[in-house]
Parts: structure tokens; sequence; C-alpha cells
């Protein structure tokens, strides 16, 4: 009886956002995995026999390309995340609840700014005739080309995305006693030695939550690389969007953004794995 | 004591606002000589072994070990042994690596740092443990690894930041015995700050009394004890009986004074304190002291007999803690071991007390 009551009472709360899930999630996804398992036709959407040729396509120069540089640029992303982003995770952490709560106000800005308007500020930054190069001018420097390449990009996705860098890294940083410091101080280590040996390890498992959020949200990232990148050097987002809106090929597309995907997840399970490895050696008790 | 100084603190001073300041504070500890800060919350001792430990900045004065400046050296660089309260144990560590985590950063060959760890592990008594990290430790085992990391590294001055705070009342007992044992097997100078009195009197050599920012009084756990020399150190330390008085008559080696409640009491000429004038004295008289008697008894000289009635009994087991109302309206606590009740006391009962005239010293209040 009471095994049933407790049932009903689970699935009252969580049955809202199950359905909300399964209608406007797993269904599309399943729908897009359908269309990515038949052939495109330029008249019918797709066609009704099964083939893998969509997936064989992505191993092209083309599409290898694609993938390669969506990958790239998520990785140097994210390590522009991590040198920015862990310093000031420790600042964060260490200081008084006042100053963290105004740091983190400021860092979470950009996130509850419009994608199209918060990129629409790095054009006016950027751009030919920005303030950067408008600053160059003023010392007598060449203007440079900033805006419409990689370098906008990441620079663009590292402004949204190191909060998420930022974010775990000082939670696991916080848990880290000060007098751990002390200790390794008084034990003779300076800071350099105290803080590879001590902070570092110990934050392990928040940096590498923070590698996995920027990594996985930088290589699906659309508005930021469409805007700010180049159309010839796109992003696999930029790739979906064109072959879903403009050339109308459903099964390519489907392809491309499931294979995100399936990187996307097994890039998670690694870290997860290396995750649980280095949090099962701070506390195996 | 004439053995060499090993640690001198002069004048030190830390101001953290205008209002918020500790010191000037001024003490000396010797060779081998174990030496405890003992005060309640918020007197400075911690503030001022995190000054000896570096990891405060002084406002003003100095620290000297072994003559040489010390306060304008890193932390790193201190050569002074820390056991911090929670311990600060390196939680990714095993015991082996968290004892040789000093020694690594001295760049000691391998089979060095093996030794020496192997060593001070069998010390401890933790010779077993090596592989284990500190989560799986007891408290008592996190305890002798914290003493054991410091130790290793052979500092001048090992300090101890209230280290059995978070033991439970038997092991803290049976930590006080190690590490009172340890200390004097291996003659190291040592600091020990606490807040319990307890602690302080088994385990020190000498004791400095801190109260708000300033040291009260140093000496000995006895002296300390016996002749505190202000009523901050005399309620601190122990329970204590504080009477206001006032002086009726002073001879050469014994004084006469009044209660509140018109009580005469002879006590023995306080020597080193004068108190001309002074309106604000207190006998102290420690519970202890008062000794419980059947009525009808005359007093011997240099005794204080009195009669009184018991108020209440408090049944300790160990002992017994009895309430007593004086004639004239003083209140007195006295408090006997159980195996020395002659006869069951209750309250309601009149009975005499006996204190003697060397057990009544003047404070002022």
């Amino acid at each position: 009886m009471e095994d049933a009551q407790r049932r009903r009472t689970w699935l009252a709360l969580t049955g809202p956002y199950a359905l909300f899930l399964l209608f406007l999630l797993l269904v599309p996804f399943a729908n897009v995995a359908v269309y990515s398992l038949h052939p495109y036709s330029p008249t019918k959407v797709f066609l009704p026999e099964l083939t893998f040729a969509n997936y064989l396509k992505i191993f092209d120069v083309y599409y290898l390309r694609l993938f390669g540089r969506t990958l790239r640029l998520g990785l140097i992303t994210m390590a522009v995340c991590i040198v920015l982003g862990y310093p000031l995770a420790y600042f964060l952490a260490r200081s008084r609840p006042r100053m963290q709560a105004l740091c983190l106000f400021l860092l979470i800005m950009p996130l509850m700014v419009s994608a199209v308007i918060r990129v629409f500020g790095w054009i006016v930054i950027l751009g030919r005739k920005g303030l950067v190069n408008q600053a160059l001018l003023v010392f007598g420097l060449d203007p440079v080309r900033l805006l419409y390449n990689e370098t906008a990009v990441v620079i663009g996705l590292v402004n949204v995305f190191i909060p998420f860098m930022v974010l775990p890294i000082m939670a696991s940083i916080e848990r880290i006693p000060p007098s751990l410091e002390e200790a390794a101080q008084n034990l003779g280590a300076n800071w350099a030695q105290m803080f590879r040996r001590t902070i570092l390890p110990l934050s392990v498992p928040g940096l590498l939550s923070g590698c996995l959020l920027v990594y996985s949200l930088s290589i699906s990232a659309f508005v930021t690389p469409a805007l700010l990148g180049n159309s010839r050097d796109r992003m696999v987002g930029q790739q979906v969007y064109d072959e879903v809106l403009v050339s109308f090929n459903w099964p390519s597309a489907s392809s491309l953004a499931l294979t995100l995907i399936a990187l996307t997840g097994v890039l998670m399970f690694c870290a997860l794995l290396a995750t649980r490895r280095a949090s099962r050696r701070e506390a195996a008790s | 004591m004439s053995r060499r100084v090993e640690l001198e603190v002069r004048d030190l001073t830390k101001r953290y606002s205008p209002l918020v300041s500790v010191g000037p504070i001024s003490f000396e500890v010797h060779e081998g000589e174990f030496f405890s800060l003992l005060g309640p919350s918020g007197c400075g001792k911690t503030t001022t072994l995190r000054c000896i430990a570096g990891f405060e900045t002084l406002s003003g004065g100095s620290i000297r070990v072994g003559g040489e400046r010390l306060d304008d050296k890193p932390p790193h660089r201190r050569d002074v042994g820390l056991v911090f309260q929670n311990y600060a144990l390196f939680p990714h560590l095993t015991v082996f690596d968290n004892v040789a985590f000093g020694l690594r950063l001295r760049r000691m060959s391998k089979v060095d740092i093996a030794e020496r760890v192997d060593r001070i592990l069998q010390l401890v008594d933790l010779a077993r443990m090596t592989t284990r990290i500190p989560a799986q430790l007891s408290g008592g085992q996190q305890q002798r690894v914290a003493i054991a990391r410091s130790l290793v590294l052979e500092p001048r001055i090992l300090m101890f930041d209230e280290p059995l705070s978070n033991l439970d009342f038997k092991l803290r007992l049976q930590m006080r015995e190690e590490l009172r044992n340890l200390q004097r097997r291996l003659g190291k100078t040592s600091i020990y700050v606490t807040h319990d009195q307890t602690e302080a009197l088994a385990l020190s050599d000498r004791i400095a009394v801190l109260s708000q920012g300033r040291i009260e009084q140093i000496g000995t756990p006895e002296e300390i004890y016996e002749r505190p020399t202000s009523a901050f150190v005399a309620e601190f330390i122990g329970s204590s009986n504080m009477l206001p008085v006032r002086i009726v008559e002073r001879g050469s080696d014994l004084t006469l004074v009044e209660t509140e409640g018109g009580l005469r009491l002879l006590c023995l000429a306080a020597g080193e304190a004068t108190f001309d004038g002074a309106a604000d004295i207190a006998a102290l008289i420690r519970p202890e002291r008062v000794h419980v008697e059947a009525p009808g008894g005359a007093a011997a000289p240099r005794e204080n007999r009195v009669a009184a009635r018991i108020a209440d009994v408090t049944y300790l087991g160990e002992d017994l803690l009895l309430g007593l109302e004086l004639n004239g309206g003083d209140r007195l606590r006295a408090a006997m071991k159980n195996a020395n009740a002659s006869r069951r006391l209750a309250a309601g009962q009149y009975i005499e007390i006996v204190i003697a005239a060397a057990d009544l010293r003047l404070l002022r209040r």
C-alpha cells in the first residue's frame, strides 16, 4: 500500500516533465534517428529504403575536416577557459561571501544576455572599424582582421562558456579547507609547491566537469560561430543548420547531428570515468 | 629556569581594526619547555600562534627563535611545526605520503625519506597504517599522523592549536598522556594553545594565561593555580569563591578582612600586592580548601572557623559539591572527595567550615 502511495507521489512529481521530455525531446530525437537512416530525396524529403550512406559520407574529406575543425575549436575554447578560468575560480573560492556574490554576478552576466546581442557586441568590438582597430590606429599600427575567423569564434565561445568552467572548479576548491594550504606551507612548501601538491589534485573533479561542460557546449555551438566565423571554416552546428534550412537535406543533417551527440556522449563517459577514479582516491572509506 | 631561551616574543601586536587587536604580548619559551597559551576564545592565543607560524603578519613587535629574527621570513621557511586543530591532513595522500610531504620538499633521497617516515610512524604507533588515507583513520590516529608529519621534519619548535578539542572525552585523556610522554621523551620545545585549563595544567611546564589580547599571568601550573595574580586568572583556572572584602587590619604577616556579610576572616598578608585604599578587593578561596567539620570545634591559630548551613548538595560521584550559606548571608561553594565525606551531608544541616589563613588569597577584583 505504502509503496503504491509513494510511487504515485513520485509519478505526480516527475510525470509532467517526463511527458514534456518524451514529446518534445525523445520523439523528435527518434524521428531524427529515422531520417538519418534514409536516403535524401529533393522532392519527398526522404525515400523509404534504409541506408547507412548518410553516416558513411561523414568519412569524406569535407566532413572529416568539418568535424576536425569543430573538435579542435572545442579543445582550444576549453583550454582558454582553463587558463583564464582556473585562477578566477581560485580567487572566487577564497574571497569573502560579498565579493564572491558580486563577482559571480559579473561572471554569469553574459549568460543573461541574448546570444545575438552578445555576439553583436563582439562584432562592434572586433570589427574592421571596431574598438580594437580604432585603438591600433591611434597608436599608428595597422588594423588587423579579427572578425569572421576562428579567433573571433574562440573569443565569443570563451565569453559565454567560461562560467561553466569557473563554477565547478570554484565549488571543488571551496571544499578544500584553507588550513590545508597553511599546513603545506608550514611543512616547507612555497606557494607554487603548495598549489601543485594540494589544491590542484584536490580540484581535479571540478576541473574535469568544467572541461566536459565547456567542451560539449562549444562543439555544439551555433549562433556564435555562425555570426563571428566565416562560412567556409564552419562548425558542425552551422552545417546542420544549412542542411536543414537551406538545402533541405534532412537525412544528412540528422546523421551529422547524431554523430555529434555520439561524440559528446563518448567524451562525457570518459570524463565521468576519470572523475570517478579521482574522487574514489579522495574518499575511499 | 636557567635553560637557553629558544623563542622570544617581544611586544607582539596584531591589529585587525581600531577596535579589535591583540597584544602587546611578550614571553619567552626555553629550550625543551612545554609552554601553554591558555585563555577563553577570542583572547588572542590562536592569533599569537599564527603570528609565530607566519600566517599573520605582525603589526608590531618581534619574534626570535634562537636569537634569530623569525617574523620577516615567509611561513615555509620558519622551521616551526604546527599541528592544526582539525589536523589538516591531505585527504588525497596516504599516511606515508602525508608524513613524507615535507621531506620530499627538502629533496631527500627516497631511501632516507622511507627510513625517517618509518621511524616516526613507529614512534606514534602507526607503523601498520602507512597505506591508509586519512578518511580511514580514527580521530586519534589522524591526530598522531598530524603530529608525526610535523615531527619528522625535526622543527626547532612544535606548536599545537587546540589539538585535542575534536576528540571525545576518553580519547582526549589518553591523547593528553601520549602527548606529554612524547614531548618529555623528545624534549622538543613546544607551544600549546588551549582553552581547557585541565589540559594546560596537566601538560605544561609553564602557562601564559591570556585575556582580551593581553597576558594576565605567566607561571608554572602550580603558581597559576595556587597564586593567581588577578581575579581573571583565579576564576578562569579551576573553580573559585570570590568574596568581596575590605581590609580591617594589617598585621606583620596576617591581614584581617571583613566580608559584605560582616564576617571577619584572617588571611596571610599578600606580600606582593599592597591594597592601600583599594575598594575593590576580593578574597579567593578554592572550593576544595573549604573543610567541612561538625559544629562545636575551636579554631586553631591561623585558621578561620565559621558556622554555615548547607543550602544544597550536588552529587558528582567522585566528588561532592556543597553550596553553603554563612552566618551573615555570604555564600560559598565547597568541594570534597566523596571518600572523605564522613557522614551523609544533606541540605539544611548546620555545620562549621574551616579555612586556613594560607588558603585565603586577596586579589583586586
